[in-house]
């Protein structure tokens, strides 16, 4: 059981990336540090997840936003909708055409990218696969550990 | 024996003294500094151009290129006789290096992909008439300036110094990306029960500018950071112009490969303008025509059209549609700004166009 939003969440995305091996290396190297900015109404909740090659190395809850590594791409946005996607592709087994990562921060909302410089925003769009088909791999965590408040999923 | 020149039976003297035992092997104890050496792999990457870099002084690309001016690779022994081919002028290291070269060639070659194999080609569905005549223009236009990528690498390549291989491999690599961009929209258009439309008068003015620039750096300024980075903020959000996960995933893939060309442009610019800051006013001239010549491009009919039919999500919706693509608009010039601040030059006060389509 690894609720969303929780470490054992990105854990398991983690586990099952480097256990999907073939896959990833079909898709290609994948250098980048990319934290997920989760906004709740009232507090705030981050989470870096660490690309190195082909393997995902790290995934860990950030007491800040503050405490991103240089370089770190961040993907931020209201909690409601990254539940959204995440039951999205559970249902689907993969996000539908408009629950993309990109789809979803096209529009700077609601989903919003950014990073100190253009170049690293621009790792955002160089590794769309490798981190699309990181976050597909919540189709494979049960639906049920989803949970409505997100809030009482320890980190 | 038949009549031959004097080259062939020189090389048959070669051969008979090999066969008669009376062997030279000079060659087996050339270049003694450089051998021994034992690049590992640093991970499950593989053995990379960086790991062989890190061995002895193989690493170390000289300023200046060998004035040898053939093709040997570098880090070996040229013997004295060594004809030069007479075709590299781009001698200078700052005149085509990027510091993330190396790394980005690998990451090419490791990204690779094949159009008629990874796109989901089964999963695309009838269109309504005006959608996808959209998308077929679309294609169209991508497909007719994608290869101007592959062109003006192909015209320079044969001059860069071979001291600066890691150059010449990345190139290679955007070439092969290039013809992946040109086909797989060809393929999409001939795909769903259209075909190609019409080209583009208006986008050849661009494609000239590049492949008339006068010198490499200039070129790869407009190209690698002006052309090139505002197809990738289209092909980003092509996403949004995609009408089945075929488009979906083309757009995406592209976006990848386009990604790798801007971070080289973008860190080429830096590498030269930091050792020739005489030259930036230069620079920003070709961005200002190459800036004029996008505008006309983006905004010529059959472009414009075709994509805010597509972003509205058809004829009917063409208002939101436009709206989506100034919206567009505006982050092509934000983040093509925002790369030339990485570069180190700033053209936020002398851009050639609005920063915002008057709409
Ligand atoms: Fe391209
Ligand atoms: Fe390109």
């Amino acid at each position: 059981m690894a609720d969303f939003p929780s470490v054992e969440f990105f854990e398991t995305l983690r586990e099952r990336m480097n256990a999907n091996r073939e896959r990833f290396r079909r898709i290609g190297t994948a250098d980048v540090v990319l934290v997920v900015k989760i906004d709740f109404p009232d507090h705030v909740r981050c989470f870096e997840v660490v690309f190195d090659g082909y393997r995902c190395e790290s995934a860990r809850a950030l007491p800040s936003l503050a405490a991103a590594r240089p370089g770190a791409v961040i993907v931020e946005g209201p909690y409601a909708v990254w539940r959204e996607m995440v039951e999205n592709i559970q249902r689907n087994g993969q996000a539908d055409l408009d629950h993309t990562l990109n789809t979803l921060s096209l529009m700077d909302t609601p989903l919003r990218i950014s990073a100190a410089n253009q170049l690293d925003t621009d790792l955002f769009y160089r590794y769309q696969q490798t981190l699309q088909e990181f976050f597909d791999g919540a189709g494979a965590i049960a639906a049920a550990s989803v949970r409505g408040d997100g809030q009482a999923a320890a980190s | 024996m038949g009549n031959f020149s004097s080259e062939v039976e020189k090389a048959f003297d070669n051969l008979s003294e090999i066969r008669r035992g009376k062997l030279d092997l000079r060659w087996m104890y050339a270049n003694p500094s450089g051998w021994n050496s034992r690049a590992r792999p640093r991970d499950e990457r593989g053995l990379t151009l960086e790991d062989v870099n890190a061995v002895g002084t193989y690493g170390v690309v000289p300023e200046r290129g060998g004035t040898h001016g053939s093709m040997a690779p570098r880090g070996c022994e040229v013997p004295p006789q060594t004809p030069s081919l007479g075709c590299y002028d781009l001698n200078d290291k700052s005149l085509v290096w990027a510091d993330n070269v190396a790394k980005l060639y690998e990451e090419a070659v490791a990204r690779q992909w094949s159009s008629a194999r990874d796109v989901p080609w089964g999963e695309l569905t009838p269109q309504p008439e005006d959608l996808e005549r959209a998308m077929c223009q679309v294609c169209t236009n991508l497909s007719e300036v994608e290869f101007i990528a592959g062109d003006m690498p192909a015209k320079w390549l044969w001059h860069i110094n071979h001291d600066f291989h890691e150059v010449k491999c990345f190139l290679a690599t955007q070439i092969m990306d290039e013809a992946r961009h040109l086909e797989v929209f060809r393929k999409r258009a001939l795909a769903n029960g259209g075909g190609l439309l019409a080209a583009s008068p208006g986008s050849e003015e661009l494609l000239r500018l590049i492949i008339e620039a006068p010198d490499y750096t200039v070129a790869s300024a407009l190209m690698h950071i002006l052309g090139e980075g505002f197809v990738l903020t289209l092909f980003r959000n092509g996403e949004m112009f995609a009408l089945t996960p075929v488009e979906k995933k083309i757009f995406r893939l592209c976006m990848q490969d386009e990604a790798r060309h801007v971070a080289y442009g973008t860190m080429h610019l830096k590498y030269f303008l930091e050792r020739h800051p005489e030259r930036e006013g230069e620079i920003h001239e070709i961005l200002r025509q190459g800036e004029e010549a996008t505008f006309s491009l983006n905004l010529n009919r059959e472009n414009a059209e075709a994509r805010a039919i597509l972003a509205g999500g058809g004829l009917d919706h063409i208002e939101e549609g436009i709206e989506k693509v100034r919206y567009l608009f505006m982050k092509q010039i934000q983040e093509y700004l925002h790369r030339l601040k990485v570069a180190g030059i700033d053209r936020s006060s002398r851009l050639a166009i609005p920063v915002e389509l008057p709409l």
